[in-house]
């Protein structure tokens, strides 16, 4: 483990985040998670 | 979630609505979402596509249509092996929206990257972000991916994909980054209770030994 980041911790963040959205996903309606969806993917294209 | 969570449990909302994302039957999803750039992009291409060739969705652009928080540049796309005559037809259709990154030369594209199993790269007119990365079907598993497909229904638009097992199995045996792997967790996770683990295992051991 480098003295200056922490690479196992931070990959575990990722995936609780990734967890929590799909949740997020699974839970609230298609409009709801695609809006949010939309403004991220649209503003990078 | 973990107990040490940043993450509160209050950010979710347990009742399911009737606009959902949800299979109709075995081979069909409906999805009512708000398309972005990249779904309509992906539409715009498989409208032209669809009326020459079968065709299958795979790998990154499947997690993202169900949700998946990340963008791509590139959407991976199979088609069954079609005929010269086809392909140029296909080309010459797709060449009054689209233009092909790797060549302009049809027949170049067909004989020196497609039958040697290349993709080719086609995208908007002078805009080469996104692309759909085009290919033939060539190994055992792109053919299944041709064969399990799953039909997303989108209003009156519609796309294919290949099954949401294979894609996993794919993502977490063979590709591995932690993009797949984060993908694969996305799709495992919202369609936990839809997906066939035995067809999931099966996937997965048959790529583990190739």
């Amino acid at each position: 483990m480098s003295k200056w980041f922490d690479k196992e911790k931070n990959r575990r963040e990722r995936l609780e985040f990734v967890r929590f959205w799909a949740n997020y996903v699974k839970t609230h309606s298609d409009q709801e998670w695609s809006k949010q969806q939309k403004e991220l993917i649209d503003s990078q294209l | 979630m973990t107990k040490n969570s940043f993450i509160s449990k209050n950010h979710l909302n347990f009742n399911n609505t009737p606009e959902h994302m949800e299979f109709l039957d075995k081979h069909t999803i409906k999805l009512d979402k708000v398309l972005n750039k990249l779904d309509k992009f992906v539409l715009d291409f498989v409208k032209i596509l669809k009326k020459y060739s079968d065709y299958v969705i795979i790998s990154g652009y499947v997690s993202i249509l169900f949700g998946r928080s990340r963008a791509t540049e590139g959407i991976d796309l199979l088609v069954p092996k079609m005929n010269k005559k086809t392909f140029l037809k296909l080309f010459h259709d797709l060449n009054k929206k689209f233009e092909c990154i790797n060549s302009s030369k049809p027949d170049e594209l067909y004989n020196d990257y497609l039958l040697n199993n290349n993709a080719i790269r086609f995208s908007y007119r002078d805009k080469p972000i996104p692309n759909i990365e085009f290919k033939f079907a060539k190994t055992t598993m792109d053919y299944e991916a041709l064969k399990q497909k799953l039909y997303v229904k989108m209003g009156s638009r519609e796309l294919i994909i290949s099954s949401l097992e294979l894609q996993i199995a794919f993502k977490e045996e063979v590709l591995g980054s932690e993009k797949d792997i984060e993908d694969a967790l996305h799709i495992r996770t919202v369609f936990e209770k839809n997906l066939n683990k035995n067809k999931l295992e099966h996937y997965k051991k048959i790529l583990k030994n190739e």
